[in-house]
């Protein structure tokens, strides 16, 4: 018997153009704006920069230059630093809000608006804040000082500006808890209370309910929030800059600082800071990931 | 085998009663249903049980022992949920072998007990699958597994059978009456289907706005409701206002003999239940039946087994169901027969 002869119904045709159609402006953004920006930033790096008079396509040397040096590490351990640190309070901090709004206490509902209250203010009020309060001769030196605690507000131990980077640190969790918290918050939402219940009937105390009950099932919240936060910490720019400890700074102040130089010429050095950062939040954000895929295929979702 | 009892048992969340007062004897190794339309205080009732929720007042005992103020962790019971509640990131297995790993059971008991419950729910083939990949009745025979397992001494179910589809549901109301048979295990099961709580209680306790009804076993419950609400709840169709007078019931459609013995009552108003099922439908008047009230068939419903007829009589309308073993047509004049001691009185009991 002939096997019939399938052909694409014209219907069907129409709909995949349409729907084809209907990405065109998103993709034209992506393709246009941010592939063509990462084109030319690579290029550039490599050297390719003919309206500075500079055009030596393919050099490596920018990169040569910048990973050769000692600084360029510390800058890097740095970002690292504060991006991970940051990132890691966050989370345990988001998580037990969520958790503890999925209960019923009394003025939840007037709690739940509050702890969003950072998330509507931007990262430059945070700042101010972080120096009225933090900084020497800020509210918290203050307090202390007229409590007696300390003698004069010049003698509070630094916060701000130290490599420490405490009040950076203090921005980031003061602006991403309340992210975490809303993206955990709404996983809880969905998971409900039945399997945490079940676990507890079965005989699990609190800490086996979270760690193997709770905890698996909102991993894909907590991937995607601190996946998030940690690709914006790391590229952050205005916090580390304002409250840091200065030299070495972390890599996108090292970049702002390359652009900022008298010598244009200096823009390729930046621009192969601004790639490194991206193939190393890349390589990372990848990684965690595949991680996380990994551990997805062992519970069973593909 | 665990007896359980609760004792003016109160709960109120804020201002909301959901449970005025319920006191409720379930004997070693019953199994009851906790009947009621949505909303009135049945799962509330059966998370106080488990101990998921406190009582505002009143006691819990097992086995008279009060535990009322016991963790959930130390009741040692077992609870099905509506939605299975399985752990979608455990195989059927690790779902199964949870209760006792965090009670630091020894792996080699562990392994043993597994082995013996997979058999009994027939799961051996699935052990390595997640929830994700199984059929709803599988996931509640692994729900019921997880639960057993911990060999608990109390064992409920909130609505274990309504996510299931009809065929599915008859096979897993065989399935956890024969479970229950078998291991013996004061089981408690919520329900808001009357058919389901006939077919697999002992005992059913109706539950109206947070009030227990009536606690009753299924047959009782059906031919013998104490008020009209649970008679209606139960499927009644034929509900009658009724002049009581001298073991006569005198109704809209005519007067129906009594028979005292089975159904005590006293003079006054009240309402007859005649059964859809022990109505007679007769083709000629016939003078040896009792309580023969004539009519016109007005209306017929075929469901295969079984056909219902609607027939006026006298301005009421009385429902009367047979098998469908004859059809009959509709505007054919017939008399309905029922025996006295087929006929149910409601009266109020003040």
């Amino acid at each position: 018997m002939p096997t019939p002869k399938t052909t694409e119904l014209a219907r069907h045709r129409k709909e995949r153009m349409w729907m084809w159609l209907q990405l065109l402006p998103v993709l034209a953004v992506l393709t246009v704006l941010f592939g063509g920006a990462l084109v030319l930033a690579v290029m550039q790096s490599l050297g390719f920069a003919p309206w500075f008079g500079v055009n030596t396509f393919p050099d490596f040397s920018y990169f040569a230059a910048l990973w050769g040096g000692g600084f360029f590490w510390k800058s890097l351990g740095l970002t690292l630093y504060y991006a991970t640190i940051s990132t890691l309070i966050a989370l345990v901090l988001g998580t037990f809000l969520a958790l503890a709004l999925v209960r019923h206490f009394p003025s939840k509902s007037l709690y739940k608006y509050l702890y969003k209250l950072p998330l509507m203010i931007p990262y430059t009020v945070g700042i101010a804040l972080a120096v009225i309060m933090l900084g020497n001769g800020g509210m918290l030196s203050r307090i202390f000082a007229f409590v007696g605690l300390i003698g004069d507000p010049s003698e509070f131990p630094q916060i701000l500006k130290t490599h420490y980077g405490w009040g950076v640190i203090a921005v980031y969790v003061w602006k991403q808890t309340p992210f975490v918290t809303l993206t955990l918050y709404a996983v809880l939402l969905g998971v409900g209370r039945e399997t945490e219940e079940a676990a507890t009937i079965l005989g699990a105390n609190k800490m086996q309910v979270f760690f193997q009950v709770t905890l698996p099932q909102i991993l894909p919240g907590i991937v995607s929030s601190t996946l998030i936060i940690f690709a914006f910490n790391i590229g952050a720019f205005e916090a580390p800059f304002i409250l840091g400890g200065g030299f070495p700074d972390t890599l996108p102040v090292v970049a702002w600082r390359y652009f900022n130089d008298a010598d244009y010429t200096l823009q390729l050095q930046g621009m192969a800071t601004v790639v490194s950062i991206t193939l190393i939040a890349s390589g990372i954000l990848y990684s965690y990931l595949a991680l996380y895929r990994r551990y997805e295929r062992r519970i069973g979702r593909n | 085998m665990t007896k359980v009892q609760l004792k003016g048992v109160r709960k109120e969340f804020g201002k909301f009663v959901a449970i005025s007062e319920i006191d409720l004897d379930i004997n070693s190794g019953e199994l009851v249903a906790l009947l009621g339309p949505s909303g009135c205080g049945k799962t509330t009732t059966l998370r106080m049980i488990a101990g998921l929720e406190v009582p505002s007042f009143g006691q819990i005992l097992f086995d008279d022992q009060d535990v009322s103020e016991v963790p959930v962790q130390d009741r040692n019971v077992g609870m099905v949920f509506q939605r299975y509640a399985l752990f979608p990131h455990m195989t059927v297995e690790k779902n199964v072998m949870f209760g006792l790993k965090v009670r630091g059971t020894p792996t080699e008991e562990i392994k043993h007990r597994l082995e013996e419950i997979l058999d009994v729910v027939q799961l051996q083939q699935f052990r390595h699958r997640f929830p994700a990949q199984l059929s709803g009745g599988q996931m509640q025979r692994v729900a019921i597994a997880r639960t057993l397992i911990t060999n608990p001494s109390v064992l409920m179910m909130d609505e274990p059978l309504a996510n299931l589809d009809t065929k599915l549901r008859g096979e897993m109301r065989r399935f956890i009456r024969d479970l229950q048979q078998r291991l013996n295990i004061t089981t408690i099961f919520v329900t808001h289907d009357q058919v389901e709580a006939m077919e697999l209680a002992d005992r059913v306790a109706v539950i109206f706005n947070g009030k227990l009804a009536q606690y009753d076993a299924p047959d009782a419950l059906y031919q013998r409701p104490n008020s009209i609400e649970i008679a209606d709840f139960m499927g009644a169709d034929n509900i009658y206002e009724a002049q009581i007078s001298a073991g006569r019931a005198k109704t809209a459609f005519g007067e129906l003999q009594l028979d005292q013995l089975s159904n005590p009552v006293r003079d006054g108003v009240g309402h007859v239940l005649l059964r859809a099922e022990a109505v007679d439908l007769l083709l000629e008047a016939d003078a040896a039946s009792e309580n023969v009230i004539p009519g016109k068939v007005t209306g017929r419903e075929f469901f295969g087994a079984t056909v219902n007829y609607t027939v006026e009589c006298n301005g009421e309308t009385v429902t009367v169901n047979e098998q469908s073993r004859r059809m009959v047509d509709v505007g054919q004049d017939v008399w309905l027969s029922i025996q006295p001691h087929r006929i149910w009185v409601i009266q109020d009991t003040a």
